[in-house]
């Protein structure tokens, strides 16, 4: 074997390794949870209002209101408004700027989520707040119903089912029919 | 043989590993691909507090995605636009086709429940709503209200929060605690 020989035989690259690194980061960072877990609130249609032929009997519920203090106003940042994102083929997305609701639980005009979240906790504890279980007889907390006025947000509605779970009502239930409101 | 012709032989590559890997990879694509994620419109929803994560989501949940102007989108196809279509009646439509077609396929179920002293089928399976944090309460509130009509009978519904408010970058408490 000549000299010549050698020296090509050393030049051969060896693929397989630089496969394998590229295969195992290829699954890396697949498997990799990149998205944000998601989480859920259930929601319990109100069964006494809705279009079912049955008559139910009310039941003692609390009250939430959400009124709109300030509409806000939406902000597309560099985007012309109402423009569609070419990639996607939908509505660019706005943020809203501004947006302030007061709630009323009972008579009681609340304008923070925090001071929402203490009063809910306040009514919660109370004892005036039980009521009969029509099924088993026993005693438990009333439900609440939140009545969403025009104007309002998902957000909103959210975050009011949130502060709800948060001071221990566990059957939450929406008021509709208030509709979109005046634009 | 002389030294031009034998480095010619050397210079030809074995495609052959490559090939290989290819087709692993398109293979491992194929299976790990979620399919699920199609259901999902790139929205921002609002932040939960105090809600735990959702590890183990049903899966057979139908899921309704709603735009900020109120547009419905399911399984990447817009099913309503408030700007087009008049009335509700295209979401009741939705609403009947998903529950036809899951107890048609047996993905949903049905359910006995007392309702007013009456028994009534409901679905078993609850649907998830995915609005955007800055979509106006009323759109969604239709969809919960298409719900509960008899034919439909979803009553259980779902509505999505997310652990971190992509907007503001503000995090679920859940996620903070101990930092």
């Amino acid at each position: 074997m000549s000299a010549i020989d050698d020296a090509q035989e050393e030049a051969k690259a060896d693929m397989t390794p630089m496969i394998d690194v590229v295969f195992l980061m290829i699954i890396f960072f697949i498997c990799i949870e990149f998205k944000v877990l998601e989480s859920k609130l259930n929601a319990f249609l109100p069964t006494d209002k809705g279009s079912q032929s049955t008559v139910v009997e009310p039941e003692e519920q609390l009250s939430i209101k959400i009124h709109v203090e300030s509409k806000g106003t939406p902000d597309f940042g560099k985007k012309a408004p109402n423009s569609v994102n070419p990639g996607t083929g939908r509505p660019n997305r706005f943020r809203l700027r501004g947006h302030k609701v007061r709630w009323e639980v009972g008579p009681t005009p609340i304008y923070t989520l925090e001071a929402l979240r203490e009063e809910l906790g306040r009514i919660a504890n109370a004892d005036a707040s039980q009521i009969p279980d029509k099924k088993t007889g026993k005693m438990k907390l009333m439900g609440c119903v939140i009545e969403a006025y025009p104007g309002t947000y998902y957000e909103d509605v959210a975050k009011t089912n949130d502060a709800a779970n948060d001071a221990g009502f566990e059957e939450v239930n929406f008021g509709g029919g208030l509709g979109p409101g005046k634009k | 043989m002389n030294i031009e012709k034998m480095v010619k032989e050397e210079l030809e590559m074995d495609m052959t590993p490559m090939i290989d890997c290819v087709f692993l990879l398109m293979i491992f694509f194929v299976l790990v691909i979620d399919l699920s994620q199609k259901n999902l419109e790139d929205l921002i929803l609002p932040r939960a507090e105090f809600q735990e994560p959702d590890d183990e989501p049903p899966e057979n949940r139908p899921i309704l995605n709603v735009l900020q102007n109120g547009t419905v989108v399911y399984q990447s196809v817009v099913k309503y636009d408030p700007l087009v279509d008049q009335g509700y009646g295209k979401i009741r439509q939705l609403l009947m086709d998903i529950r036809e077609v899951g107890l048609a396929n047996g993905t949903l179920e049905l359910m006995d429940k007392d309702i007013g002293g009456k028994m009534t089928q409901v679905m078993k399976d609850p649907i998830l709503i995915r609005a955007d944090k800055w979509t106006e309460w009323h759109y969604v509130g239709e969809i919960m209200k298409q719900c509960s009509q008899p034919q439909i009978a979803f009553w259980k519904v779902q509505l999505a929060l997310s652990e971190e408010d992509k907007e503001t970058g503000i995090k679920n408490a859940s996620l903070t605690r101990g930092q």
